[in-house]
Order: C-alpha cells, then sequence, then structure tokens
C-alpha cells in the first residue's frame, strides 16, 4: 500500500511539481506561457513565429520585460495571470521565447539590438543546440504534462470505473462518507492541487454552507429548502438579478411497480432552478406514459439520473421521490376473499 | 525497435494507469457535484480545472448555464477552450471582470491534480456500470 502510495506520488511529483522547483526560462514557459504562446491564444505571439515576434522585438529587450511583468492592453495578463512568480523568472521566458524566434528566422536586425541591451542573451543562446531538435514538434509542449495526456485520456474511463469497484471494495457503504470526509476544504479535498497557490484562495464550502438548511446526502445542503426559506436567492438571469423563475405548479405522479411507494413529481421545485427546455424533450418526452423511467435507468445516469446522484440528491433519498402512500385495499382484497 | 516502443508504451501505460488508479481511489472526499474538466488543460500545460457545482448554485439557477450558456449536462461533452472564455462563451459569459472576476486567475480555475480524468466527482452514484 505505502509503496503504491510512494510510487504514484513519485509519478506526480515528475510528471508535474518538477518544473515547479527548477525555475529556467523554458520550464516557466512550458508552465505558464505555453498555454496562450504555445498556440497563439488571444493575439499572443506564437513561440518560435518570427511574423508574430519581429515587430515586438522592435522595441528592445527592455520593452518585452516590461510587457511580461505589467500585463498589456492586449491582453497579456502581468506575469502571465502568475502574480507569484519572480521578475528573474519571468524574464528568463521571455528570453527563452525570444531565443526561439532568433533560432528560427535568424533574424539578423533584432539581434544585435538585444545584444546591445541585455548582458542576459548568452544564456538563451547556450539553449540552442537543444531547442533545435525540439523544433521539429512546433509546439514545443510542456515536457512532463504531454506525454501523461493521451495515456491518461484513454485510460481514465476504463481504469476509473475498474479502480472504483476493486480497491474500495472493502470499505463499508461508500454512501456513508464518515463526518471527517464530508465538506473538506479544497486543498483537502483529494482532486485540488494543494501545491496550486490559487487552491488556497478557493472559498471552503462549509464557510458557505453555515446557515443554509442541512439535508442527509450530496453536498448535505437541502437546496430545495434554501430556496424556499430565502437563505439563497441565486439568480435566475446572468445579468438581471431581479428577475423572478417561471415557476410550474403541477404535480405528476407515477405509478410504481412492487412495494414501493408511488413518486410524485413536483414540478415546482424543480422550475425553480431549471428551465423547461433542461429536460423537455430530450431527457423526458412531455407526454403522459412516453417515458419509461427506471431505477436502473436512473443509476446509470439517464432520465432522473441525468441530476440526481450527481448534483441533485441522490437516490439513497428514496422517500423524497417516492412519497405517495399506495391504496392497499386492492392489495388486501383477493387475500380477504381467499379466507 | 518497434518492440522496445511498445514495450516502453506498455510500461508506460502501467504506471500512469497506476496513477491514475491511485488518484482516483485515494481519499478523493470532493464536494458533490465538484467537476473535473481535463480534455484540453494538461495537454496544453494546464492543470486540470475543477467547476464546483455548489459554488455556483448560490449564486446562480442551474437554468442559467445549463439553458442560456449552454453547457450541456454531461460531462466531458462541452468543448471549452480558453478561446471560447476569452470570447466570452461558456464560463467567459460571467468571468468578464463584470459579473464574476476575469479569466486571467489562471490557478482559480486550474486547480486540480495533474492526472485526473474528466468527470463529476464527490461521491456521484449514478455515472454507469458498477458505480453502484
Amino acid at each position: 500500500m505505502m509503496t503504491k502510495k510512494t510510487i504514484a506520488l513519485l509519478a506526480t511529483a515528475l510528471a508535474f511539481s518538477a518544473p515547479l522547483l527548477a525555475e529556467s526560462g523554458k520550464d516557466v514557459y512550458s508552465k505558464v506561457c505555453v498555454t496562450c504562446h504555445g498556440s497563439g491564444l488571444a493575439g499572443a505571439p506564437r513561440y518560435g513565429n518570427a511574423a508574430d515576434w519581429t515587430p515586438r522585438l522592435a522595441g528592445g529587450m527592455a520593452g518585452l520585460y516590461q510587457s511580461a511583468l505589467k500585463g498589456t492592453p492586449k491582453g497579456m495578463p502581468a506575469k502571465g495571470g502568475h502574480l507569484t512568480l519572480a521578475d528573474a523568472d519571468v524574464k528568463a521566458a521571455v528570453d527563452y521565447m525570444v531565443g526561439a524566434v532568433k533560432d528560427a528566422a535568424k533574424l539578423a536586425k533584432a539581434e544585435p539590438e538585444a545584444k546591445k541591451e541585455e548582458p542576459k542573451k548568452p544564456e538563451p543562446k547556450k539553449e540552442e543546440p537543444k531547442k533545435l531538435e525540439v523544433k521539429p514538434t512546433v509546439a514545443p509542449a510542456p515536457v512532463a504534462a504531454v506525454p501523461s495526456m493521451p495515456v491518461a485520456e484513454a485510460a481514465s474511463s476504463g481504469a476509473a470505473a475498474a479502480a472504483a469497484g476493486s480497491a474500495d471494495a472493502n470499505s463499508f457503504n461508500r454512501l456513508l462518507k464518515p463526518a471527517s470526509k464530508r465538506n473538506l476544504p479544497p486543498p483537502e479535498d483529494g482532486i485540488h492541487d494543494p501545491t496550486n497557490d490559487g487552491t488556497h484562495a478557493l472559498q471552503p464550502p462549509l464557510a458557505a454552507f453555515g446557515a443554509l438548511p442541512k439535508s442527509f446526502a450530496g453536498n448535505r445542503i437541502n437546496w430545495v429548502e434554501a430556496i424556499g426559506q430565502k437563505k439563497i436567492n441565486p439568480r435566475y438571469d446572468r445579468n438581471d438579478p431581479k428577475a423572478e423563475p417561471i415557476v410550474m405548479d403541477l404535480n405528476i405522479v407515477r405509478e410504481v411497480k412492487g412495494s414501493m411507494p408511488d413518486v410524485v413529481y413536483p414540478h415546482k421545485q424543480h422550475t425553480e432552478w431549471l428551465d423547461c427546455s433542461n429536460c423537455h424533450p430530450a431527457i423526458f418526452v412531455p407526454q403522459k406514459g412516453a417515458n419509461q423511467i427506471s431505477m436502473a435507468a436512473i443509476l446509470m445516469g439517464e432520465k432522473c439520473g441525468v441530476c440526481h446522484g450527481k448534483v441533485a440528491f441522490p437516490v439513497s433519498e428514496c422517500r423524497n421521490c417516492h412519497s405517495k402512500k399506495k391504496d392497499m385495499a386492492k392489495v388486501a382484497s383477493p387475500a380477504d376473499a381467499g379466507k | 525497435m518497434k518492440f522496445l516502443k511498445s514495450g516502453l508504451l506498455r510500461a508506460g501505460l502501467l504506471l500512469l494507469l497506476l496513477v491514475v488508479c491511485f488518484l482516483d481511489t485515494s481519499d478523493v472526499s470532493a464536494e458533490y457535484g465538484d467537476v473535473v474538466i481535463n480534455r484540453q488543460a494538461e495537454k496544453n500545460g494546464m492543470r486540470p480545472v475543477i467547476f464546483p457545482h455548489w459554488f455556483h448554485r448560490i449564486r446562480f439557477r442551474c437554468k442559467v448555464c445549463h439553458a442560456e450558456l449552454g453547457f450541456k449536462m454531461r460531462a466531458g461533452s462541452n468543448t471549452i477552450t480558453m478561446t471560447d472564455i476569452i470570447e466570452g462563451r461558456f464560463c467567459g459569459a460571467c468571468h468578464n471582470n463584470d459579473i464574476a472576476w476575469s479569466p486571467e486567475n489562471c490557478d482559480l480555475c486550474h486547480s486540480g491534480k495533474p492526472g485526473l480524468p474528466t468527470g463529476v466527482f464527490g461521491g456521484h452514484e449514478t455515472s454507469g456500470p458498477g458505480r453502484w
């Protein structure tokens, strides 16, 4: 167990955090800048593309450093949005990108210019041979992330399903999380990366859930009640905080085979949150008797299971839906007759 | 050469599978309804995005994103790129420094552990065979 853990930790460390420690220009580039400068997103000058860089180099390296550090009105965020980066690291990344252009185009014009201004210049030059090898791939993507991605993607569906079933087999009822595992703050929840600065800036769920009515599943918040009691008033329109929802008050009773109480489906609570088009006609055909719904389908994530079990309360809360007592007279009468 | 390649590939795949398995089954106590979005992010050298439903539903009804903004209600069915966001589609419809903070705060969204597969996390119980 322990060894598996260490292996996995090592692997993830190798795959990801290594660039975080050693901040060379290339590392910073592949960690931060590549997002936009790799593909030219939002008009960013592309890595290794001389045409993109030439006009910008005209202003000299000092101008480029300034743009990288402080941001530009064209869309370059200050330090690429990573304000925790040291100034020297940002400059190193600029050097790295400029170096690549020089390699590619042999810009006779820009080179002497930059040399005059920057004594730092030799650094990117040393990297030249390395870079030439990388060149053919055009977008020199993040060293670590690229090999891992396609495999992770391919493996994810199968592996996730298999792993979820096997490794947890002996843990008792995974629906019942102990209190210590509920509503954890982002750095401890197992999916957020605690080494990421932003993770620590995120609001922990419990800080928001304090006054909201409780339930026994999901977020352990009764969201319908939260609106009913006016504890929260989520916007119905993106821009207009005063927009009122179009609520339809119509209950649909679905008779259920077997001994479970019949299902009462309330349009009211659903239309408080949703638009008709969210469910009709793709998930539920708006016609009586046209929808075959089974618990199996719901558990597979279809019909009610599109939301219930993912964001709305899960199927463990049977009686929230199966809430109408059956008329037992019919069942009783044949037995009586038999006597 | 071919053999070596496939062997290496297989070893790499196995290791990654291990990592993925580990990540998937380790103490994932994600909040109910957290969605990991990782179709583009890690390919482009960023951490996976984590979308917390709980945080957004306190502020907006489901309908705003799932009807107005065109987010399909199936994890992995929306191709969201940074270009979309910067041009005001998907997340960018609100994350525009007007309704909510702007997309330059990369690490607030791109905050997931590397290697996480796209999907709904946080104890969803109804996503297909074997989950129940």
